[in-house]
């Protein structure tokens, strides 16, 4: 008894010893320190030959209950930021109905029944999401040409999609051109949404082009 | 915190040898990392480790037994762009976060354990396995991997008894360490430690 009650005295010490002893890196870091934002892009994509974009005028929530197009404030703080850094890129704003070169999705994305987002699946089953007719394609389905990986979920993601409509009449399909992913605590925070897209802009140069 | 970082003070056995009980040993360590794994993975030092041992004295001179021990290591990087994939890149903070968990069989030498000498240098040298778990933050997402890899650790330092003709005393030592792993493009994680601590017989 006396050793039983030893060993486990020891034990007991020695995990508080090196729970002690540990330093747990996610505790050391900020609210900005926290956030990752993560760019792709399709290689065989010339991003200068496209010269026009529209974005959606409102925000796709995803999440496990279905989903839904909202204009929250945090929303709002991303169209603007995209909007403002596309223009600084050399891409001329249109409205959806003069043919842009690009569209632009925005979405929420919350925790899912599996936690895991599968971006091969994303827009394969767009459902409500923004129907290819919104873009004057409609008939046709989205496309993702090349890899995306398969994300954990945990307090969820804004995506940020560009989608090719300048050959979407040519090839029978909008496929996918770009996406920007910001993930981590207070990215629904408006304050947060500039700096943001910034950064999702910054580490991609390859994106601009000349009027 | 002030029993944690008490707690932290742990083991390694070095006592001027007799045929006497086996020595328990604790002691607080001190890690700097060297080569690849400072200049690729974690160059901080580490203050957060502890060692201990249990060494049977054959003789005056040699003592033979086990030691086991844990360190943390840990760094964060400032924010920078990553390729996380093809045509990917993801800006991020990075965290580099590696607790070592050495269980060795050691063995210590102490040249003038024959004289009364009341400082006594020793060497020691210790092979066995080490437990790694490497854990890597983008931000607050992480991902880990645990392992067994290789040991090799030599050490020198003095041990000096509270009193002359006790067991009981305190050392005061450092050791190079040979950690073989070998994953994610690092050759290594040696490192070196310098340790502090007591020993005292077990009766």
């Amino acid at each position: 008894m006396k050793i039983t009650q030893l060993i486990t005295a020891g034990i007991t010490g020695l995990t508080l010893l090196i729970a002690g002893c540990t330093k747990e890196p996610i505790n050391q870091l900020s609210a900005e320190e926290s956030r990752i934002y993560t760019s792709s892009y399709d290689s065989t994509i010339h991003f200068s030959d496209y010269k026009t974009f529209s974005i959606a005028d409102s925000v796709t929530v995803i999440d496990n209950s279905g989903n839904a197009k909202t204009l929250t404030a945090s929303d709002a703080a991303y169209i603007d930021a995209v909007k403002k850094y596309m223009i600084q890129r050399g891409y001329v704003q249109v409205a959806n109905d003069q043919t842009p070169d690009i569209g632009i999705n925005i979405n929420r994305i919350y925790q899912t029944a599996t936690g895991l987002v599968d971006y091969t699946d994303y827009y394969g089953n767009y459902g409500g999401y923004f129907d290819p007719y919104y873009w004057g394609y409609g008939g046709y389905g989205y496309y993702v040409p090349y890899n995306y990986g398969i994300y954990q979920i945990t307090e969820g993601l804004v995506s940020i999609d560009m989608f090719d409509l300048k050959n979407a009449a040519t090839k029978g399909k909008i496929n996918l051109m770009w996406n920007g992913l910001a993930r981590g605590t207070g990215i629904f925070n408006s304050s947060n949404a500039d700096a943001g897209v910034q950064t999702l802009f910054s580490q991609s140069p390859y994106l601009t082009t000349v009027q | 915190m002030l029993v944690l970082v008490t707690a932290c003070f742990a083991f390694s056995g070095t006592v001027i040898a007799q045929t006497k009980p086996i020595l328990f040993g604790l002691n607080y360590n001190y890690a700097a990392p060297l080569g690849g794994f400072k200049s690729d993975v974690i160059s901080n030092g580490s203050a957060r480790g502890f060692s201990g041992s249990f060494m049977y004295p054959v003789n005056k001179k040699w003592q033979l037994g086990l030691s086991a021990g844990f360190q943390d290591f840990y760094q964060k990087y400032p924010r920078d762009i990553y390729t996380t994939g093809n045509h990917e890149t993801t800006s991020a903070v990075l965290s580099n976060s590696i607790q070592i968990i050495p269980v060795l069989a050691k063995a210590t030498y102490l040249p003038m354990g024959n004289s009364n000498t009341f400082i006594q240098p020793y060497i020691s040298a210790a092979s066995g396995i080490s437990l790694v778990d490497f854990r890597q933050y983008l931000g607050e997402f992480g991902s880990n991997s645990s392992n067994a890899v290789f040991t090799v650790q030599a050490g020198a330092g003095i041990t000096m008894p509270f009193k002359r003709g006790k067991d009981a005393g305190l050392d005061i030592g450092a050791g190079y360490n040979y950690v073989g792993y070998q994953k994610f493009g690092i050759n290594n994680l040696n490192h070196l430690t310098a340790n502090v601590g007591v020993h005292f017989p077990l009766r």
